[in-house]
């Protein structure tokens, strides 16, 4: 389980590297590397330069003011789950990454590499989903801003075009009377998810009002839940659940089978997490 | 570096306080490295694909897998690894591999340094609960102890009986 | 062969009973240990293999020109190169012959089989090489036989034209009382219980490095049986077994898949001579997946007889092994034999007809791993007994108590043969039960009020055969092992044994031994393990054998050892040898403790100052046990019933388990052992055997499966993504408890203990979420118990019409 030859480069700058990106065929950027570095172990991804942006300066800044926090493309998930400004502006990052892998993969996984890579049973192309996030990139043609939900295409597929680099991801601050709930099944601590669910809801006087429901590990891309969020407005705990349930499990139509959870499993467990989410914002919220 | 792209590349790294620099291929994955150039085999290659830990090593501070980085990307990092934990003028054992000792919190020994790894980079005022531990240990495998053993060494090396850099072992 | 033992030395000596620290620690603790990878030598060159990508084809062609003349490639070998070696042999002859080459040649029968190994100067070229010569390969595929039905169906492809079908071995003895039994009882039910395709995974991988310098030629190889991987190159590769050595390093971990000689075994010596080049091959986490032994992939036919009042009158079952391809060396076939022995575990009952199939299919080869037949058989027990309880309202159990071996029944003999020496079944079982119940309340307490949770328990009695007879399982070796000792002129002792180490602290057990066969302290022992050059001829480890002949063969050599030291002693004391005894490592005549003579006096004698020997005696300290435990037999009696095991532990699980119904969440509460393995020689290293059980135990119960695709038999499963290895987030906190029943007959009364611990997981966790699901009246018949299993379960029941009123 050796890596395929490849080069090597590690630019100083963002221009450089995405000269570097659009010139060459196979090249992929290196940021973090704990999803690419593995598949080219097992020779699944054929790399013939690797762009290794770590030593561009300014790049794993994480900013954060009244709007919201801006991640850059090399900062690591174990610098952004540590900071506590970040985690108030938007509590759904630490949330989020509290799942993802183990330290040792946060220490050098990013979050951007997360975003970029776009596994569909990963945490944080939900979350950007689920919150508005807006990823930047720079390419051959300059840079743009693309919503992330018109980011994520499908599995491992988005909307990035040859030679263009995510410079950094910005969430947008969470209003602080909605409640943020990143829940998952997984089968083991640090899996990928068989199912997950990023919830944003708002509720009052203990019944749900508004809620934005977005699913992983239920389909080719972050998943918005848009029946599951009309049904789940108005409820309260202890009122019937079936509507919500059907309505979480219509969403998911189309999750798919593997080894892990058959389709119907998925549709299921969604429809669970929408439940657990909802009880436990409304929880939350009592609690203030 | 510039943006040029070499299949082979300088590397300056050190290893235990011991800086070298070689000329390595690009794709040297940086196990390889400590454990072939740097001729440190205490560090072992379990998997690969950054799952069962064992490959641990400490990286500027932080826990990384060694199997999923490249020599490459650690060019001018700091790298510890378990032949560095133990006394080096008088053999002792670290608190934590007394610990391991004491608990009977190894068998075949082939995860072991990755444990070790993990547990020395971290605060122990962070992860000493049973859950934080159970968490922080959570991205090691170990396929001969059942872990029980090692959550009780862990426990008790990281007891605040005896936090001073002590153990009751002496 | 029974021993004569000083009686001082029987039990509970000074470091016999002991937590003795383990002396293996050091290494792996620093970094200093050496495994197989970690060996490097001048001028050492390094392989890869090429393994089938089809489950089923003929091999065409293979263009290996691309892959030679890559920079840093000495050389590509393919099947036809190694000709001049031989085949592995077909030693039982019983089951289906598959003279399995070292490489495939025209035909590949799983995915991962090698048809071709690279030489290179490096691993990462190796690769390279290995990648263009896959890319070079043309296949004729042929229709795969991806399970079990497959393969005996009438109309099966066949995966071995000199076979008449895919079965490799089919064994069905006739039972005229369990017909009679089936006749009179009141009711019969039938039930298909199965259990799943899992392996051992030793967090090592193998590996080989092999030197042919000096026209001898060196193995090192992560194995568990370093004798027996020496015989089979020295045969295969047609050298003299003296110029062959083969040492295994230290090694990380076996759990019985090691104990095979692989093909690797072979052709990386052979690599090594034919290049006259130090050769190494690692085993990369991708091959081992599949190209190291898989098991456990059995089904089980069951009918029951039983009465109203909960009585199992009688039980027919038929197990069948999916043993993949079946080539692999020794063959796969015995853990079968082994579930049926074993399947009636500590019940008295012997009302049994089982019957013992093997049928081969294009998935990687079953051998062994851990408990090697035994969990599947308990899981069938337990599954029944919880059956029959729930059909007749019986009290669970009330029910097992009724069944279960009371004090005095041993020995008993079991329906195929087995002899339960001694045990405590019952007591076993009773001494759990306070414990298991308290944690049932605690975890009930937890989940009060949480309408979505269930909590069970379940039960697991069983028997674990340990130190059993290699001849049914290889058709070749036996069931003995040796140990050399020998005190040297400084009076230090040295003991070699033909076991091994992979983890279990054998050389710290060894230690312990000799220390207090001699009167010394571990300390002053050297333990070598593992080396054919060093050691004399054993078996290795594995069959939970370790401790029983390390027992034997240390006490058989060390009593030969001190009859000498004891004479020579008496001849420097000018005494008679009679009255000689040791005291703190001193001789001495009885009763007074002036004047001694040191073991270094007495070493010094037999080597050094020989003119000082009593007329008589031979030069030299030295002596060898060859143990073969007593009641161990290696061929069927008249009735076809074997006692195929030296002695037999037993012992109790119970898991407590709580259900999350809305998304089939299972999480073990709580898991209470209790273990009898006679006479405990270090309880540190038995706890750490239980541990280290239990947890793979519960890897087979809930996460643990090598899937395969229904059509093409392709691996559904390519890493530690898809093989669920359980980290310590998904391991309950366990209880260990202890008894000790000693087998009469052996040395220290020791039993082995390595196996147990995976035994009882399957079948306790089936009943504990049976248990916890009996108001939609779900009673599991398979293993892993996943989220989708229980939801499946669930969902069936409520579409039938079961469950609680009311619930969700």
């Amino acid at each position: 389980m050796k890596p395929a030859p490849f080069a090597y480069c590690r630019p100083d700058s963002v221009a450089e590297a995405v000269e570097v990106l659009a010139s060459s065929e196979s090249s992929r950027v290196l940021a973090g590397g704990q999803s690419l570095i593995p598949a080219m172990n097992f020779r699944l991804t054929d790399v013939s330069v690797l762009v290794d942006i770590r030593a561009i300066a300014g790049l794993d800044s994480v900013t954060v003011d009244a709007d919201g926090v801006t991640v850059g493309a090399a900062a690591t998930q174990s610098r952004v789950l540590a900071d506590a400004g970040a985690a108030r502006a938007v509590p759904g990052l630490r949330a989020a990454l509290r799942h993802v892998g183990h330290l040792q993969i946060r220490n050098r996984g990013t979050v951007c590499g997360s975003l970029a890579h776009a596994d569909p049973a990963a945490e944080l192309p939900a979350l950007a989903v689920a919150t508005d996030a807006r990823i930047r990139v720079t390419g051959p043609g300059g840079r743009r801003e693309i919503a992330a939900r018109d980011f994520f295409c499908g599995p491992f597929w988005t909307a990035l075009e040859d030679g263009e680099l995510v410079t950094e991801a910005w969430f947008p601050a969470t209003r602080p009377d909605s409640v943020t709930v990143v829940d998952e099944l997984a089968r083991r601590a640090g899996d990928f998810a068989v199912a997950g669910l990023v919830a944003m809801i708002d509720a009052s006087d203990g019944a749900v009002r508004t809620s934005r429901l977005v699913g992983f590990g239920v389909g080719g891309a972050p998943l918005r839940l848009g029946s599951a969020e009309a049904a789940l407005a108005g409820w309260s705990a202890g009122r019937p659940t079936a509507d919500i349930e059907q309505a979480a499990a219509a969403d998911c139509a189309d999750a798919f089978d593997d080894i892990h959870a058959t389709s119907w499993y998925r549709r299921e467990a969604v429809a669970a997490l929408v439940l657990r989410a909802a009880r436990t914002a409304l929880a939350a919220k009592e609690q203030l | 570096m510039t943006s040029e792209a070499l299949t082979e590349v300088a590397v300056g790294i050190t290893v235990n306080g011991r800086l070298s620099r070689h000329r390595v291929p690009a794709r040297l994955l940086l196990s390889d490295y400590i454990r072939d150039v740097a001729g440190l085999t205490g560090t072992h290659v379990g998997c690969e694909h950054g799952y069962c830990g064992s490959c641990t090593v400490i990286v500027d501070g932080d826990a990384v897998r060694s199997c999923l980085m490249l020599a490459a990307q650690a060019d001018g990092a700091e790298i510890r690894t378990v032949e560095d934990l133990a006394d080096s003028a008088t053999g002792a054992l670290s608190p934590m591999q007394q610990a391991f000792h004491d608990h009977h919190a190894l068998q075949c020994g082939f995860c072991t340094a990755g444990f070790l790894m993990t547990l020395e980079s971290v605060d122990p005022a962070e992860w000493r609960s049973p859950e934080r531990t159970v968490e922080l240990l959570s991205g090691n495998l170990c396929r001969c102890t059942g872990y029980q053993n090692i959550t009780e060494a862990v426990a008790a090396a990281w007891s605040t009986n005896h936090e001073e850099g002590g153990t009751q072992h002496g | 062969m029974s021993l004569d033992i000083d009686p001082r030395i029987r039990h509970r000596t000074r470091h016999i009973g002991r937590s003795v620290p383990r002396r293996e620690d050091r290494g792996p603790l620093t970094g200093a240990s050496r495994y197989v990878a970690d060996i490097k030598i001048g001028g050492m060159l390094e392989a890869a293999f090429v393994r089938s990508v089809e489950a089923h084809a003929r091999i065409v062609s293979i263009d290996t020109s691309q892959a030679e003349a890559l920079d840093g490639v000495e050389a590509v070998f393919v099947a036809a190169d190694l000709a001049d070696v031989k085949s592995f042999p077909d030693y039982i002859s019983y089951i289906g012959s598959v003279r399995q080459r070292p490489l495939a040649s025209d035909r590949v029968r799983y995915v991962g089989a090698a048809y071709a190994a690279v030489v290179a100067s490096d691993r990462y070229v190796a690769e390279d090489a290995a990648a263009l010569v896959a890319a070079g390969t043309v296949y004729e595929p042929l229709a795969a036989v991806a399970d079990l039905d497959q393969a005996m169906a009438p109309d099966a492809v066949r995966l071995f034209d000199h076979w008449d079908s895919n079965i490799s071995v089919d064994v069905n003895p006739s039972r005229p009382e369990v017909d009679r039994a089936f006749a009179e009882a009141d009711h019969t039910f039938a039930e298909t219980y199965t259990s799943q395709r899992q392996t051992g995974l030793p967090m090592e991988t193998r590996g080989v490095v092999a030197d042919p310098s000096d026209g001898n030629l060196t193995v090192w190889t992560s194995t568990q049986s370093p004798h027996m991987v020496r015989t089979a190159v020295a045969l295969m590769l047609g050298v003299p077994e003296p110029q062959v050595r083969v040492i295994h390093p230290t090694v990380g971990g076996g759990f019985g898949t090691k104990t095979h000689t692989y093909p690797e075994d072979v052709v990386v010596p052979w690599m090594a001579r034919r290049l006259g080049r130090p050769v190494r091959w690692i085993e990369d986490r991708a091959e081992n997946l599949v190209a190291s032994a898989h098991a456990r992939e059995q089904r089980h036919d069951v009918e029951v007889a039983y009465d109203d009042d909960g009585t199992i009158r009688a039980v027919r079952c038929t197990s069948i092994l999916d043993m993949g391809s079946g080539e692999i060396f020794m063959p796969g076939t015995a853990p079968v034999f082994v579930t049926n022995a074993c399947i009636t575990g500590g019940y008295d009952f012997a009302n049994m007809a089982a019957r013992t199939v093997g049928v081969v299919t294009n998935k990687t080869p079953s051998g062994a791993y851990r408990g090697f037949g035994i969990p599947e058989g308990a899981f069938v027990m337990e599954r029944i007994i919880d059956r029959v309880a729930r059909l007749t309202g019986t009290d669970r159990v009330e029910l097992r108590r009724r069944m279960l071996l009371r004090p005095g029944q041993t020995p008993y003999v079991m329906h195929g043969g087995g002899r339960l020496d001694s045990g405590s079944h019952r007591q076993s079982f009773e001494q759990a039960l306070p414990d298991a119940l308290a944690a049932l309340a605690r975890a009930r307490a937890r989940h009060a009020g949480d309408d979505d949770v269930r909590v069970g328990v379940g039960y697991c009695n069983y028997v674990e055969p340990t130190s059993p007879s290699y001849h049914l399982t290889t058709g070749h070796w036996g069931g003995h092992d040796s140990a050399t000792v020998r005190v040297d002129p400084d009076g230090s002792v040295r003991v070699a044994a033909g076991l091994s180490a992979m983890g279990q602290g054998a050389e710290t057990v060894a230690a312990q031994l000799a220390a207090d066969a001699l009167g010394v302290l571990p300390e002053q022992v050297t333990v070598v393990l593992g080396d054919t050059e060093r050691a004399p001829y054993g078996l290795g480890s594995w069959g939970s054998r370790g401790a029983m002949m390390l027992a034997g063969g240390v006490l058989m050599a060390s009593e030969r050892l001190m009859d000498k030291a004891r004479r020579i002693a008496a001849h420097l004391l000018e005494a008679d040898d009679s009255d000689i005894v040791l005291t703190d490592g001193a001789f001495h005549v009885a009763g007074s403790p002036a004047p001694s003579v040191s073991w270094a006096e007495v070493g010094t004698t037999a080597w050094v100052r020989t003119v000082d020997l009593p007329e008589g005696v031979e030069a030299g300290l030295e002596t060898s046990g060859f143990y073969h435990p007593e009641n161990l037999k290696h061929h069927l009696d008249a009735d076809g019933r074997i006692n195929a095991a030296a002695s037999w532990a037993n012992g109790t699980h119970i898991a407590i388990v709580s259900v999350r119904v809305s998304t089939g969440e299972v999480s073990v509460e709580d898991y209470i052992v209790v273990h009898d393995c006679g006479t405990v020689i270090n309880p540190a290293l038995v706890d750490g055997q239980v541990h280290g059980g239990v947890v793979q135990g519960l890897a087979g119960a809930l996460y643990e499966h090598f899937q395969y695709d229904p059509d093409t038999a392709q691996p559904k499963f390519s890493s530690f993504m898809d093989y669920l290895v359980p980290t310590c987030a998904e391991t309950p906190p366990m209880t260990v408890g202890h008894r000790e029943s000693p087998p009469p007959d052996q040395p220290l009364g020791v039993k082995g203990c390595g196996e147990g611990g995976t035994v009882g997981p399957p079948a306790a966790v089936a009943g504990a979420v049976s248990d916890a699901l009996a108001d939609w009246d779900i009673d599991l018949t398979a293993c892993p118990v996943t989220p989708v299993a229980v939801r499946a379960a669930v969902r069936a029941a409520e579409t039938a019409g079961r469950g609680p009123r009311g619930s969700r």
